[in-house]
């Protein structure tokens, strides 16, 4: 029933790509150093970097083919949709994040900064895979059902670009502080790039009008902020916490689900690194009213796909277990990230919720996607527990 | 002429009034609180608390999904202890969506939810009904181009018509302008506000088709025997759920036997297929059986039958004598290691007695680790069915209507042990009692879900009708573009402008594009001319 070659096959590309988007993410980070920065001419790509853009790129398509082709030679391997535990998902996942990362660049070039940090957040996704394998294997018969594959595979794409959501709101965190202390320093306060919209006096009612109580719809300005001296903003901030927060909190995590010490040094060894670079690209990331649009945009695109998938889900449920709705524990928990990105929704509709607030919403929201993903599936006993790992 | 956008007040919620009286009538009071309840950080408040209620929900076992668990928590068998647990039980935490306190919240969300909704179809009316008015002071927009024509004024505007037609258009004489030139007025987007408050309308339907679905809805449960009929009364289910308006009547009386039940495993004995072959008794008795599989329930009179669980039901008799005492297909339910537990009555009066039996499906003698040799399971598959059976006579309880498995073993005696296979019969008891146990047969049992669910309909629309606001509200944008012609000599200068009320970054490219097919347009028209 399943073809153990093809499923070896399967397994050597998903480590291939694995290891092509590790080395894509640090030739991105080796081309942002490449990057010359300068007060006078703000960030200008030097020729080096745009040899290093090229590996990137490179580097960033084999591993999506090798990526594509692990995940097709595991389905015909199984016999079925190859998405269908948590292994498989995390890899789809990180598939679709990744595929979502080369998509936004591709249409905006001035993104290509953030490929680096999409892929590392796919690297880390499939880490998480490769804790959770299981062998391929054909599926139970409660499964085996249509709308359990629209469900899974509309739950899972919607929360990978979910994720690239995220990791926009965060780095949209961590650059909206840098402009905030620059422009503190430099004696403007209230500065930033997210400021109030210059409409004429007579749209200005109307728009009150309909948007007054609807609230007015978040508006940047164009980023003088960030223009002034990119490198200032790195020195606005300090290293110790995008260090140590990731790494501690890697650490502790491994601890706990009894990942052996050594092990759960290199993972926190390796988020510390990874805030380290996050730290060091900030004057690379856009703007951050720029990463605000654009994790509302990812958000949007993707929360109608999410709303659908729990539709969905619930839809499946009537059909196998004759209830659409049991606040079982993964139901309970899916619903409430459905209402967590509802108030982000809302947040960035409401005065004085705008920008930073709504940004940490969104990661909130993010968070309660992931406890749904692991936490949940793996520790907390429900209907949904077969998408196990055992 | 010109018109004049009526002016409307702030939300009441943010109006800065004079202070208000130290001591509220009641009337205020109520009027205060339905205006805290329309503001937007009220909705994201009580959102917010409906996340949390939820998660609390995730985390801490519900006793309408896992009842075992909690009966574990509260006794202090399993959970945070005893007294955090009667915490949990004063606060309804083991049944937050049946609680008091989620049903007020839910009654908030949708006051403020009406609150917010009212006020916003009222502007929405007034905007969508109003035609795109004119434009003035066109040089305080940041969004302009002037665009030189050939033709006159009106056939200018006329050109640019097409160009326009994806927006709500509007052509204005100049005697409607207060510039004394004609313009065309066009907008777009009203489809973000339109299907926003589609969306949040959605939410009452959702809501009718929970109420209808749950009150007047019912579940059962049930655990039929190969061979065994059914008829859809109250008394028939194992357990029944049924909603708070659904009542004894209600029950269709649905007949219905399970024909037979048959298993198919994977190479690693996990279940691959089972399937229940029902037959729908109807006063005929004719009816062809039907499959029910997983993900593939019965329906019937407005009834659904779902396949749910299954097990083994060995046949057992006992004779005393030539008497037959028990004939009955004893439901076993599994255990650890693939072996199967079951329990019968055999006599209720003097002297009580109870079989207590183990059951494999393919028993086999294997080695442990200590070189012993033990019988042990070796999968689902009925290879070698044998069956062990404890006989217990004495003060068993049974006098007490519970289930078999629960009598009381204290008050009687284990008599005998024995092992018996398909097919077989072995003396159980000899003497005064002179009893004789066969396991004539093998047969299964199948355990259904049985629903009646009504307005489902609604739940359905609401699901339509919340994706079908949601997506326009998330993906449409309000736009106002004015073309002003100007009569310049022969020809004439077309003033376009524009102004974006929402995702105002987008707009700068969006319009640079729409003035070029503007300038394109009034250039094919001039050379056609
Ligand atoms: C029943 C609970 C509610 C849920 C789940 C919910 C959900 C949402 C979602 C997902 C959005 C974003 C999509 C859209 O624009 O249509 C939204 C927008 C909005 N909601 Fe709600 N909502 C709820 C209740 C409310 C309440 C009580 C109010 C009034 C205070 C409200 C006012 C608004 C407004 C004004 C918007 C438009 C924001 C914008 O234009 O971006 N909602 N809501």
């Amino acid at each position: 029933m399943v073809d153990e070659a093809l499923a070896q096959t399967s397994n050597t590309l998903f480590l291939t790509a694995f290891g092509a988007y590790v080395l894509a993410f640090v030739a991105a980070f080796a081309r942002l150093a490449l990057t010359s920065v300068s007060r006078e001419h703000g960030i200008a790509e030097t020729r080096r970097a745009a040899q290093a853009g090229f590996v990137v790129a490179a580097l960033t398509g084999a591993g999506l083919l090798a990526h594509v082709a692990s995940i097709a030679t595991r389905g015909f391997a199984s016999g079925r949709p190859p998405w269908m535990n948590m292994y498989e998902y995390s890899s789809a996942m990180a598939l679709v994040a990744v595929g979502a990362g080369v998509a936004i660049v591709w249409r905006r070039r001035e993104y290509r900064n953030l490929l680096g940090f999409v892929l590392a957040a796919a690297v880390l996704m499939m880490g998480s895979a490769l804790l959770l394998y299981v062998e391929a294997a054909p599926v139970q018969p409660a499964l085996d059902s249509w709308w359990r594959l629209v469900h899974v595979t509309m739950i899972s794409f919607s929360s990978s670009v979910l994720m690239v959501g995220f990791a926009i709101a965060a780095l949209y965190l961590v650059k909206e502080t840098a402009e905030r202390r620059v422009a503190e320093r430099s004696g403007r306060f209230g500065a930033g790039s997210v400021g109030a919209a210059q409409l004429p006096p007579e749209l200005v009612d109307e728009t009150r009008a309909v948007e007054g109580l609807v609230g007015d719809t978040a508006v940047a300005a164009s980023s003088e902020a960030s223009l002034a001296s990119p490198l200032e903003q790195r020195r606005a901030l300090s290293p110790t916490p995008f260090v140590a927060a990731p790494a501690v909190a890697a650490f502790a995590l491994a601890l706990v689900l009894g990942t052996p010490l050594l092990q759960a040094l290199g993972y926190a060894l390796a988020l510390g690194v990874l805030g380290l670079a996050t730290w060091w690209a900030v004057p690379f990331l856009p703007a951050a009213a720029q990463l605000d649009r654009l994790a509302f945009g990812i958000n949007a695109f993707a929360y109608p796909l999410f709303t659908l998938a729990v539709i969905m889900g619930a839809m499946w449920a009537e059909v196998a277990w004759g209830r659409y709705w049991g606040w079982d524990p993964k139901e309970t928990s899916s619903f409430v990230t459905w209402v967590l990105y509802a108030g982000y929704f809302h947040a960035r509709a409401t005065a004085g919720w705008r920008g930073r607030r709504a940004a940490w919403l969104n990661v909130i929201a993010y968070a309660s996607l992931l406890v749904t993903y692991y936490v949940v599936n793996l520790f907390v006993v429900g209907l949904h527990s077969y998408a196990g790992v055992n | 002429m010109t018109e004049t956008i009526p002016r409307e007040s702030p939300p009441e919620g943010e109006r800065r009034g004079p202070r208000l009286p130290q001591i509220l009538g009641p009337w205020e009071t109520l009027v205060l609180l339905w205006r805290r309840l329309r503001r937007m950080s009220t909705a994201l408040l009580l959102l917010f608390t409906l996340a949390v209620a939820s998660l609390i929900a995730t985390f801490i076992p519900q006793e309408p999904v896992i009842p075992t668990t909690v009966a574990q928590w509260r006794t202090g068998a399993a959970g945070p202890g005893e007294t955090i647990s009667q915490v949990f039980d004063a606060l309804d935490l083991y049944d937050v969506f049946g609680s008091t306190w989620f049903a007020v919240l839910t009654g908030l969300l949708f006051t403020s939810l009406t609150g917010c909704l009212i006020p916003r179809f009222r502007a929405f009316a007034r905007v969508v009904r109003r035609p795109p008015g004119p434009g003035r002071n066109f040089d305080r927009l940041t969004h302009r181009v002037i665009l030189p024509s050939a033709l006159p004024p009106e056939a200018a505007l006329d050109a640019l018509t097409p160009v326009l037609r994806r927006y709500r258009t509007r052509r204005l004489g100049p005697e409607q302008t207060g510039s004394g030139h004609p313009q065309l007025a066009v907008e777009r987007g009203h489809w973000r506000e339109g299907g926003s408050l589609l969306f949040h309308v959605a939410f009452y339907v959702l809501l009718l088709g929970v109420i209808v679905a749950e009150g007047f809805g019912f579940t059962g449960q049930v655990n039929l025997v190969e061979g065994a009929p059914f008829t859809d009364t109250r008394v028939a289910y194992d357990l029944a759920e049924p909603g708070r308006w659904f009542g004894l009547e209600d029950h269709a009386g649905t007949r219905l036997e399970l024909v037979d039940f048959d298993v198919q495993y994977f190479d690693d004995l996990t279940p691959k297929l089972y399937r229940s072959r029902v037959r729908l008794l109807d006063d005929s008795g004719t009816a062809e059986p039907t499959d029910i599989t997983v993900n593939h329930p019965l329906t019937a009179d407005g009834l659904k039958v779902y396949q749910m669980r299954f097990g083994m039901a060995p046949r057992i008799m006992v004779r005393s004598g030539e008497t037959v005492i028990l004939d009955e297909q004893v439901m076993f339910s599994e255990e650890q290691g693939g072996i199967w537990r079951g329990t019968a009555k055999v006599a209720t009066g003097e002297p009580q007695m109870v079989l207590d039996m183990v059951f494999l499906p393919d028993a086999r003698l294997q080695r442990d680790s200590t070189g012993e040799e033990q019988i042990m399971n070796g999968g689902p598959r009925p290879e070698n069915p044998v069956l062990f059976a404890d006989l217990w006579v004495g003060e068993l309880g049974l006098e007490r209507p519970l289930p078999a498995r629960d009598f009381t073993r204290s008050g009687g005696e284990l008599v005998n042990t024995v092992m018996v296979r398909e097919g077989e019969t072995v003396p159980l008891a000899g003497q005064e009692l002179d009893l004789q146990l066969s396991f004539p047969q093998l047969t299964m049992w199948s355990g259904f879900q049985i629903s009646h669910a009504p307005g489902r309909w609604l739940l359905v629309l609401a699901s339509v009708l919340l994706l079908a606001g949601l997506v326009p509200s998330l993906y449409s944008y309000r736009r106002r573009i004015w073309a002003e012609a100007r009569l310049v000599g022969e020809g004439s200068e077309v003033v376009l402008a524009g102004v974006a009320l929402q995702r105002k970054q987008e707009f700068a490219g969006e319009f640079a594009r729409l003035a070029g097919r503007t300038a394109d347009r009034l250039t094919v028209q001039e050379e056609d001319r």
